[in-house]
């Protein structure tokens, strides 16, 4: 992710969770946070216990987002600089004043106000960016949605019909001393059973919404979502049957040569032990057995990152 | 992000994997259809899967961490040493990069890789306690990684955590720790743990672990045997069981055989970079001795302190234990009146109360109370007052560091103080200070891995420790990798006192102060073999009839070493033919030099040189 991207990102999200943008420049924007996205992203767990519990109006953080740090500080710098040349006009003893003043705690804005509103850069990797990657997870795990109408039919008692669809994206990691993740999203028919790979991009390019239009009707479900359940997993499954397991055999091969060296160094071990000694040296040899197992032992795992029923137009 | 499995469907995709499907997510799904809600949001839920897009890991081998970092360009060995850890080693190794190379950032890097990929989740990183929160901010700053310092139980329940293995291998944390699965496993300064019947070596076996880090710049001192036990605590075996390792590549006693074997060994579970010999671009040591007159009543007190120290000396039949704080008294005088007079009055406190020693050290004190200005103080203001940059003051006194701050004080310089009692958090804030706004620092510590100044090119030796391992640690606060000015040092040095003797010895006789000394540390181990520095030149000064007696004796000090820092290269040869096994029994003076060459000349050959510019 450049930083435009997160911009972006950060604008949508803003948007979404309703927080009021108070400034704004292409490298910076500094953010009224709305109650929601100030739990998400102020740690501050006591606070909105207190709240909730005393059903006081909260008051929530501003924050200044920076998505590009070099710009901003140049664009600060620039302002500073205009503020000296109209603090010249300032007698001496307040220009010292401030310059020392300067020199101990660094620039100070003149429009900071009492109120603190603390610096986030935001860049991929910071903390404060996958703060917000957690909150969008946290807040968009499951949807129920409809598609909105292409166009609104003349006749009132026309009726569009829909296909519910069971959408859920999934995570897919190949796992060794080293992983691999693949992302597939998928969608099945509940009316056919019919799957689609790629589902994500097709809802990207729909208008959604959580209210049932007018005017709509939706298909019998042909099967159970159990059963979609199990459409989906057998189609993975098939595919990643079909994968390139050289990852996994080679792991393997190193999780069997690290046993070798092992059983060599403790079965000889074991052998010249004192009777009292064997029992902690066995011990030790089978823990250290485990920990390369967990380290080399080639697996695959499958989890959501979201799911969710969608409404959409046609029967297939 | 939670990623635990909630058993769901099991089975064997081929062979050697087994696959996983969590169906968590069906059934709170499932849960929330029949209970008609509550639903999510729809642009949050495309912004989650743009946000796991984003961050996947495409491949196996390509190194993930870099985007994740900001601001922070590692050097090519240090990327390199990342990925061989990570492809070729299975995330555990020793990491033995010389000093300054970076091994913590090689660390970070590691750590950094494994977490991104979600490999680590739960860290654990044991460091000696004067470093634990300057590896916190490390991580914190230049990785983002949130560490957490070990202060009280709970903290242990963080993903991150450095601690201090003292603390970490003590009940109640000890059970906890093994009662926990960790990742991984970071431990720096690992040379520690060469002995395998130590508590904490035998603590850090017990520990489960997946990945593994052992940092050190000194893999092998001594002993090829702490090699050894260093591999086992990292992957038992990898060397062979004990007695093969002994019979494979040990001859002798110690001395490493089969040296192409052994290092080919080695580089499997060690990374070793070492600077070349033609690129260690360090800026240049300018030194400068100031030499001052006393003033006549500083010069009264010293000669009055010296006709006290030989009195008790000759007393005392040549006793030479019991008279070493009684040179620190002469010692004192060079550097102020108030360290001298703390130690009179202890020295009184200690007397038996009818010694007529007692009178002798009223006299003193006496003496003492006419001194009313520190020429040292007033010349070392002159000196910072020379420039606008930053200096720092080393002194071996607290008395001298109190009066100093105090006369600093007085003139409107700024001076922080900085000594070994201080906690961890004070040091630290001294240390922002100075960084800061302080002009000054005083210093009565020069040890402790945690200083770094590149930031101040100006030292002045207030007064001088006399062992040169002491000399060399001050100056490699400040003279290190990423000081971009030379380096200017300033020795005090009062003229017609042991003081001047000392200067003379450490800058004439042993080139002390401009050269980087890599070797130093080996020939004085040798040099201190009998006797420690201290006390040889203690010697020195207590038997010598006059001024002419200390300069010969000092003169045959300066001597020996410079004869020993010689010697190592004809030793080797000597005593180290590529047969093994028909070598002659080094004798015994020789063999411990010869045994570290060695060694060395084994960890060399393991290692790989690098190109390190100053940054």
């Amino acid at each position: 992710m450049n930083d435009k991207q997160v911009q972006r990102f950060l604008t949508k999200y803003i948007e979404a969770t309703g927080c009021h943008i108070v400034e704004k420049s292409p490298a910076h924007m500094t953010v009224k946070l709305s109650p929601a996205a100030d739990r998400e992203l102020t740690n501050r767990p006591y606070y909105w216990s207190y709240v909730d519990r005393a059903g006081v109006e909260p008051e929530t953080m501003t924050y200044l987002f920076v998505t590009d740090g070099q710009r901003y500080d140049e664009q600060q710098l620039r302002q500073a600089e205009a503020e000296t040349e109209a603090a010249a006009e300032l007698g001496e003893m307040e220009q010292a004043a401030q310059s020392a003043l300067s020199r101990s705690i660094g620039f100070v804005h003149g429009s900071i106000t009492g109120v603190r509103t603390p610096r986030e850069d935001l860049y991929f990797g910071s903390r404060k960016l996958d703060q917000l990657f957690e909150a969008a997870r946290v807040g968009g795990s499951y949807v129920y949605l409809f598609q909105e109408p292409e166009r609104r039919s003349l006749n009132p008692f026309d009726s569009i019909a829909y296909t519910a669809w069971l959408g859920v994206n999934l995570r897919v990691e190949f796992a060794c001393d080293m992983k691999r993740e693949e992302i597939h999203s998928y969608g099945i028919s509940l009316a056919t059973g019919n799957i689609q790979e790629n589902f994500h991009d097709r809802l990207a390019a729909l208008r959604l919404t959580p209210k049932l239009p007018a005017n709509v009707h939706t298909a019998r479900n042909g099967l159970t979502l159990a059963r979609a359940l199990t459409v989906v997993e057998t189609h993975l499954e098939r595919k990643l049957r079909a994968a390139d397991f050289k990852w996994a055999e080679g792991a393997a091969r190193r999780l069997d040569e690290e046993l070798v060296i092992l059983a060599h160094y403790y079965e000889k071990m074991l052998e010249s032990a004192e009777e009292e000694q064997r029992e902690a040296i066995a011990t030790q040899y089978e823990n250290r057995k485990e920990e390369i197992r967990w380290q080399y032992e080639p697996r695959v795992t499958v989890s959501a990152i979201n799911c969710g029923v969608f409404h959409l137009e046609g029967i297939d | 992000m939670t990623r635990t499995v909630k058993e769901g469907g099991m089975g064997r995709l081929h062979p050697l994997v087994d696959l996983r499907m969590d169906r968590s997510w069906f059934e709170e799904l499932q849960a929330r259809i029949d209970r008609n809600g509550p639903w999510d949001d729809w642009t949050l839920y495309q912004l989650a899967m743009e946000a796991e897009q984003s961050r996947r890991i495409e491949s196996f081998e390509e190194l993930q961490c870099i985007r994740f970092l900001n601001g922070l360009e590692p050097m090519k060995h240090q990327t390199e040493t990342a990925v061989r850890v990570l492809h070729d080693m299975g995330g555990r190794a020793i990491l033995a990069d010389e000093v300054g190379l970076g091994k913590t950032i090689e660390a970070g890097l590691i750590l950094k890789e494994y977490l991104v990929r979600g490999l680590v989740r739960k860290a654990l990183i044991l460091v000696p306690a004067s470093l634990v929160l300057q590896w916190v901010r490390e991580l914190n700053t230049k990785f983002g990684i949130t560490a957490i310092a070990q202060k009280r139980a709970h903290t242990w329940n963080y993903d991150v955590v450095v601690a201090s293995i003292d603390t970490a291998k003590r009940d109640p944390h000890r059970e906890l720790l093994l009662g926990t699965d960790y990742d991984m496993l970071i431990i720096d300064e690992a040379h520690k743990l060469k002995n395998k019947k130590t508590t904490n070596y035998q603590f850090i076996t017990q520990l489960r672990k997946k990945y593994c880090l052992l940092l050190t710049a000194t893999p092998v001192q001594n002993d090829l045997e702490e090699l050894y036990n260093l591999i086992t605590l990292l992957k038992p075996g990898q060397l062979g069981g004990h007695g093969e390792f002994a019979s494979n590549f040990v001859v002798g006693k110690r001395m490493p055989k089969n040296e192409g074997q052994l290092q080919e060994a080695l580089s499997s579970v060690m990374i070793r970079n070492r600077r070349g010999e033609g690129d260690v671009k360090f800026t240049k040591r300018i030194v400068r001795n100031i030499p001052l007159h006393l003033s006549k009543e500083e010069m009264d007190l010293y000669e009055a302190v010296t006709a006290f120290v030989k009195e008790r000396y000759e007393e005392s039949g040549g006793n030479l234990t019991s008279m070493l704080s009684l040179v620190t008294l002469q010692r004192e005088v060079c550097s102020s009146r108030d360290s001298v007079f703390l130690t009179l009055v202890n020295m009184f406190k200690k007397t038996a109360e009818d010694s007529p020693v007692r009178g002798k050290i009223w006299e003193l004190i006496e003496v003492i109370k006419q001194i009313k200005s520190n020429t040292k103080a007033e010349k070392a203001m002159e000196l910072v007052r020379e420039s606008d940059g930053k200096a720092i003051i080393f002194t071996e006194y607290r008395a001298t560091q109190e009066y100093l701050l105090q006369y600093f004080r007085g003139s409107d310089i700024t001076a922080v103080p900085y000594r070994g009692g201080m906690g961890r958090g004070k040091k630290d804030w001294m240390m922002d200070l100075f960084r800061g706004r302080a002009q000054v620092m005083i210093a009565t510590e020069a040890g402790g891995e945690g200083i770094n100044l590149q930031f101040c090119s100006r030292i002045i030796n207030f007064d001088l420790p006399w062992n040169p391992m002491r000399v060399e640690q001050r100056i490699g606060r400040v003279h290190r990798l990423g000081q971009t000015e030379d380096v200017q040092i300033y020795n005090l040095c009062t003229l017609g006192t042991i003081e001047e003797h000392i200067v003379n010895l450490l800058h004439e006789k042993i080139d002390m102060f401009e050269s980087v000394i890599g070797e130093l540390d080996h020939i004085l181990e040798k040099f201190e073999k009998e006797e420690s520095m201290e006390e040889r030149l203690a010697r020195v000064l207590l038997e010598a009839r006059d001024d002419q007696g200390i300069a010969q004796g000092i003169e045959h000090l300066g001597h020996s070493i410079r004869k020993l820092a010689e010697e190592p290269e004809e030793m080797a040869t000597e005593s180290l033919p590529e047969d093994g096994e028909s070598a002659p029994t080094p004798s015994r003076r020789g063999s411990r030099a010869a045994r570290r060459h060695a060694i060395n000349r084994m960890l060399d050959g393991a290692s790989t040189i690098v190109e390190v510019d100053s940054p």
